[in-house]
């Protein structure tokens, strides 16, 4: 299959794999690696295959070639493409550059810091489902740490800034709105949310210090937005919202328990340690439910990373 | 995405290098005959659907799909893998669909792909591996048959991968009810591989496969917890390269059996050495996670490394190691005025 052809990308079916077989495995070179919060550091790649092809919530595993130590490669959520290296959209087909951030918390993301503009990782991609786009009115996006990264294409896509992926799923501009609940633990950790603002996103933060917005965590956000009164009534919640989240495991299961409660539709992007990140590790499991009710390990590589929120045994 | 039993090029899949004509790479592991020595190793994988878009399965000397089990196994809580210095610490626990699913869902694909394959059984049991040989002899496409009695991520393969008894015993019985030629895979942990070894001959086995996972564990000690959800796990990659070595050395040494060498092969290097030591055929596990094309590259690179020794096949490698005689230890001798060294 070529990569202009991975039309279903993103459209897969529960529990069917979404295989690598449209991946490019080639050397990228680092166009831009600037730090962008604390910790917190953006990468620019020039990896047309990956730019060209990657929907909002795919990813692409990331290499420093010629080492064993860090040895193996980390996945990375596609965060933003370009045809330009300084950050000019254009057209889909026509983006060879994609930004990645990441937070600096291991063996790899220590070493990958190091690694100048000019010199080339190993990257292959654009792997996992990726987020299917909401048809509703208001789409919230809940990002918890650096979880905003598998996020930002989505906003931008919804509200017509951009368009990712192949034509099939180009959308014309809607109206709608779309609100970014971010949380972290304080005002220093909120890497990139320039670009949620000038895409027009909504963005209200959550710090668990109070240094910015609400003290709290996120569902404290999302309830002080949603259930206060003369907020929308939550029974009107259900048609018109849509929840795409992406953040750590304990934090992603609040908003799920949130939004069932008040039968709003949720997506949640796992953010599981993954060794190869195209299904031949089996490393990366989350406990999925299937139409039965019960679970199993699934590989939320070529299964997910997104699923809907009420399969996931958290 | 095209149907799970298409098989479909790929821009990403490595371009296939036509082998130099000078140079057979034709090996046999007693009656399982290679078109290339360099297989892929179970676990590593996955059931070869998974990298069909990077690599071209057919041109691959053997693969061997993940593990299955009698039934399915859900595998080990996570976390499952943990990297480590030049290496990976991994506890998967055998997750698998269990030999109705994956005869139904993935043998057919790789089937279709052309490259030997050498399905990896395991069980809880000898009844085990002898029912599931039983239910594969037949089965067309199965060139070989690999027994994983070394996985050291449940508790009953490494028993009978540690004792010799236990070992010849599940080799036998597979032998039984199977003409498919036998390659049991074996544990390094254990005080002399070259015993067990022997035991697979001895039952019966037409190959080893040479080595599984060295046991070991890693912590996190802020939160002072073990960092796999099933606590010690077994370590691939570079770092158990010499230990692998050592054990195809040992068991060359001593035992006349084909072995696969397996542990920490990623350069076209670390393949000639195991040719070298005694190695028939390399399996590549790790650097697969590491480098989807990594099986393809090294293949591409074997004619030119054969080459350089000026071999005109395999068997002109294989097992060609010089070891030099270890002489004994020189009795005690008086003390000399002469030695510098004298006290």
């Amino acid at each position: 299959m070529s990569a202009g052809t991975s039309s279903t990308v993103g459209e897969q079916p529960a529990g069917q794999p979404c295989y690598a077989d449209a991946a490019s495995y080639s050397p990228a070179r680092i166009v831009a690696h600037t730090k962008i919060a604390d910790n917190t550091w953006r990468l620019r790649l020039d990896c047309p295959a990956i730019a060209s092809t990657a929907i909002p919530g795919q990813f692409a595993m990331v290499r420093i070639p010629h080492r064993s130590d860090p040895l193996l490669a980390r996945p990375l959520a596609v965060y933003d493409t370009f045809a330009d290296a300084s950050g000019e959209a254009g057209e889909a087909p026509l983006r060879r550059y994609a930004d990645f951030i990441y937070a600096v918390h291991g063996r790899f993301t220590t070493a990958l810091r190091e690694v100048p503009v000019g010199h080339e990782l190993i990257a292959w991609g654009p792997l996992g489902n990726g987020f299917q786009i909401p048809a509703v009115e208001h789409l919230v996006l809940v990002a918890g740490g650096i979880g905003q990264t598998a996020l930002l294409g989505l906003g931008r896509e919804r509200l017509g800034q951009a368009a990712y992926g192949p034509a099939s799923r180009l959308q014309p501009p809607r109206s709608g709105r779309v609100t970014c609940c971010w949380g972290a633990r304080h005002a220093g950790l909120f890497g990139g949310i320039e670009d949620y603002r000038s895409a027009g996103i909504d963005v209200h933060q959550a710090t668990l210090d109070g240094s910015a917005g609400l003290r709290g965590t996120v569902v404290d956000l999302l309830d002080s937005l949603f259930d206060q009164p003369g907020a929308v009534p939550p029974a009107a919640h259900t048609r018109r919202l849509h929840i795409a989240c992406c953040g750590p495991d304990p934090m992603m299961a609040a908003v799920a328990r949130w939004a069932a409660a008040r039968q709003i539709s949720c997506d949640v992007s796992l953010e599981a340690p993954m060794a190869c990140g195209i299904g031949i590790c089996f490393t990366c499991v989350a406990r999925v439910r299937d139409d039965s009710g019960s679970w199993d390990y699934r590989r939320t590589c070529i299964e997910g990373p997104v699923f809907d929120a009420t399969r996931i045994e958290w | 995405m095209p149907p799970p039993e298409s098989v479909v090029p790929s821009p990403a899949m490595a371009t296939p290098q036509p082998a130099s004509p000078a140079i057979p790479l034709t090996v046999s592991l007693g009656r399982l005959r290679l078109p290339n020595p360099i297989m892929v190793a179970s676990g590593t994988f996955g059931y070869g659907r998974e990298m069909s878009g990077f690599v071209d399965l057919a041109r691959l000397g053997g693969v061997v799909p993940k593990t299955i089990t009698p039934l399915p196994r859900p595998g080990n809580t996570p976390w499952r893998t943990v990297e480590t210095a030049a290496g990976l610490l991994n506890s998967i626990g055998l997750d698998n669909d269990g030999i109705d699913s994956f005869l139904a869902r993935q043998l057919p694909f790789l089937v279709r792909c052309g490259a030997p394959v050498i399905v990896s059984i395991a069980g809880g049991s000898q009844a085990d591996f002898v029912a599931l040989a039983s239910r594969l002899d037949g089965v067309p496409g199965i060139a070989a048959l690999e027994l994983n009695i070394s996985c050291p991520n449940v508790s009953h393969g490494i028993d009978m991968g540690t004792d010799p008894v236990a070992c010849r015993g599940v080799v036998e019985g597979v032998r039984s009810v199977t003409a498919l030629p036998i390659l049991a895979k074996l544990t390094p942990n254990v005080t002399s591989i070259v015993e067990i070894a022997r035991a697979a001959k001895d039952g019966g086995a037409d190959a080893v496969t040479l080595i599984n996972t060295c046991q070991g564990m890693a912590v996190d000690w802020r939160r002072r917890r073990p960092l796999l959800g099933n606590v010690i796990g077994g370590l691939s990659g570079p770092a158990i390269k010499p230990i692998a070595l050592r054990c195809v050395h040992q068991v060359r040494q001593a035992v006349d059996i084909p072995i696969v060498g397996v542990g920490g092969i990623m350069t076209i290097d670390d393949c000639m050495e195991f040719f070298v030591t005694g190695a028939s055929a390399v399996q590549i596990g790790t650097a697969n996670f590491a480098e989807p094309i990594a099986s393809a590259r090294l293949l591409d690179g074997l004619p030119a490394a054969l080459a350089e020794l000026g071999a005109t096949g395999m068997a002109d490698v294989i097992g060609t190691l010089a070891v030099p005689q270890r002489a004994p230890c020189p009795p005690a001798t008086p003390p000399s005025g002469s030695s510098p060294h004298a006290t």
